[in-house]
């Protein structure tokens, strides 16, 4: 019985897909599908188009940050886009 | 400190590249990346792709000694910023670890552009620095120990309640057979009393 359980969990989750919070997987699967679709046919061909994957990313976002701070994660939060920063120690 | 560099040739044009890589993890080669998560993206007003990702290692079974003590899984993690440039044909990644800051420093940098005599391969320079601060092994393993005792002691209160009330239900089961087996003979003397 357990061994038919371990075979749906890993059909309906691939294995391979993985987000640090484990509930989080399928929503990251839903924005990387979107994003990987954008990334490829438009932004890379030079369109100018924004990234319309504003809503799954939000969803899967929450999730994300929710998992970081459940498991103590030290991510740095530093506004990414800005110079480099020295990485502190910890 | 030790530096590492090194140079590669695919045989494929940049934006196939690219694509590979940003979708790189996971991967068979590399078990180890056990997920990534993006953290921020945004497009500059220059044109290119930031993204800040998560990435989370799993080294698998840890040594006999640690899965004595309840370490079944060591996620370490790394953090990532990347910059896809769609004008210049540059996909940079710097990424450098989370974990055990205290104890060791990884930054590794990695550019993919296109070669520049054919249009058609695609090269890939990376470059690592590693530092491992002044810190003993025996003193590394020592912290790592007793952080999973510490997350381990909660576990070993409520084992010690279940001990309990396990052990107190059993010598109340005892308890009173010896009470209903002593009640017989009692009886059996009082009502020859009478």
């Amino acid at each position: 019985m357990i061994y038919i359980i371990h075979i749906y969990i890993n059909y309906n989750n691939p294995p391979d897909m993985n987000s640090v919070g484990e509930a989080c997987t399928e929503l990251k699967r839903e924005y990387d599908q979107c994003f990987n679709r954008w990334f490829a046919e438009s932004f890379l061909k030079g369109e100018r188009s924004g990234e319309p994957c504003g809503d799954s990313f939000k969803r899967y976002q929450l999730c994300v940050q929710r998992a970081i701070k459940e498991k103590d994660i030290p991510v740095d939060g530093v506004d990414f886009m800005g110079p480099n920063k020295d990485k502190p120690e910890s | 400190m030790k530096l590492w560099a090194s140079e590669h040739i695919f045989n494929h044009p940049w934006e196939t590249v690219t694509k590979a890589a940003m979708q790189k993890y996971p991967n068979p080669m590399n078990p180890n990346v056990f997920g990534v998560d993006v953290l921020a993206r945004g497009v500059d007003p220059a044109g290119r792709l930031h993204s800040s990702r998560l990435l989370t290692a799993d080294w698998g079974m840890p040594s006999m000694a640690m899965s004595m003590i309840g370490i079944t899984r060591s996620f370490t993690y790394a953090q990532e910023h990347s910059i896809v440039d769609p004008k210049e044909k540059t996909f940079e990644l710097k990424s450098t670890n989370i974990s055990f800051t205290n104890i060791i420093s990884v930054d590794e940098k990695l550019t993919y552009k296109p070669h520049p005599d054919d249009p058609e391969k695609t090269m890939l320079t990376q470059e690592a620095q590693i530092n491992v601060k002044a810190i003993s092994l025996s003193s590394y393993l020592e912290g790592v120990i007793a952080k999973s005792i510490s997350a381990n002691a909660n576990k070993g209160r409520e084992a010690m309640e279940w001990v309990i009330r396990r052990l107190n239900s059993e010598i109340e089961e005892l308890a009173s057979t010896a009470r209903g087996s002593m009640r017989a003979p009692m009886a059996a003397a009082a009502s020859e009393d009478k």
